[in-house]
């Protein structure tokens, strides 16, 4: 039995298959003895469970908790209202000044980064000759490891563990 | 402005880069090799190479050099393994290794105050081989 069929049997006994397809399985159960006996030991297993599942009890109601948490979603999406007493070319200045000056600082940040301010606090424009090779940066240690592949596997056949750096 | 501006220019291209070349071999084995007084590691980078695997690293051997942006120095870290390292300016440097006399391979890098580059790759028995470059200056 496969695991879409093994998925079925379990919908099957949650009461979440449609009609039609919860009659057909039960009809074919008859001469699926497997399925007939998986059934059997996931109605054992849930009956089970259900009998030591500890009860947890919501202090409210289901439909009241999950309502506030829609009510708390609904209020952060909401635009915020203008506050009352801005005049409009207040309000069309603003709307004017706030990208200008995020372009402004951009610019700024850019020209910056093309000089330099002196020492670099990045070492990640690594560039490896090694197509085999692999970069890691440990930020917090303060080390970037280039993992060559030199010497290549055969060279490493021949040499004795001194070899290397003797 | 654009005197100030010049001599930062000039700075640049004769920067000078004083660094410490360790080579370091990593193991899980307690002692070196017979026969070798490789040191154990530093604790100080020990601690930076915890990034890696093994449990133990000896110090094979350690060379302080000047790199420049005019001529790459020469470096030789062992009889089968030298290095070119030249500075590139604004703490870059690049460092050739040559094996067997044959060029290797090439890494090309920032370098800043208090931070180390580290190439590194397998050596033979699950170990492994470092070259610990850390700026000195």
């Amino acid at each position: 039995m496969d695991d879409k069929a093994q998925l079925k049997l379990q919908a099957y006994l949650d009461g979440e298959l449609p009609e039609g397809e919860a009659r057909e399985l039960a009809t074919g159960l008859a001469q699926d003895q497997e399925a007939a006996a998986l059934l059997a030991e996931l109605r054992q297993t849930r009956d089970a469970i259900a009998g030591s599942e500890q009860v947890r009890a919501l202090p409210e109601s289901r439909e009241f908790y999950w309502s506030k948490i829609q009510r708390a979603i609904e209020r952060a999406e909401a635009p915020a209202p203008q506050p009352a007493g801005v005049s409009g070319w207040v309000g069309a200045l603003r709307r004017f000044l706030v990208p200008v000056t995020g372009l402004a600082l951009l610019v700024v940040a850019g020209f910056i980064a093309t000089r330099g301010t002196g020492e670099p606090t990045s070492s990640l424009e690594t560039a490896v000759s090694d197509p085999g090779a692999l970069v890691y940066r440990d930020y917090s240690a303060g080390a970037t490891f280039v993992w060559l592949s030199y010497p290549a596997e055969d060279d490493n056949a021949k040499q004795d563990d001194e070899a290397l750096f003797d | 402005m654009v005197l100030a501006g010049g001599a930062v220019q000039r700075a640049q291209a004769g920067e000078e880069m004083k660094i410490q070349a360790i080579l370091v071999w990593g193991t899980d084995e307690p002692k070196p090799p017979e026969g070798k007084n490789y040191k154990p590691l530093d604790e100080q980078i020990k601690k930076r190479l915890r990034a890696l695997k093994w449990k133990n690293y000896f110090e094979v051997k350690r060379i302080d050099f000047t790199a420049s942006t005019g001529a790459p120095k020469k470096v030789a870290v062992s009889d089968k393994c030298e290095l070119d390292v030249q500075a590139l300016g604004n703490s870059k440097i690049e460092v050739v290794l040559y094996g067997k006399g044959k060029e290797a391979t090439r890494v090309k890098g920032v370098l800043p105050k208090n931070e180390i580059l580290v190439p590194c790759g397998d050596a033979p028995n699950e170990t492994a081989w470092l070259l610990v470059l850390k700026r000195m200056d």
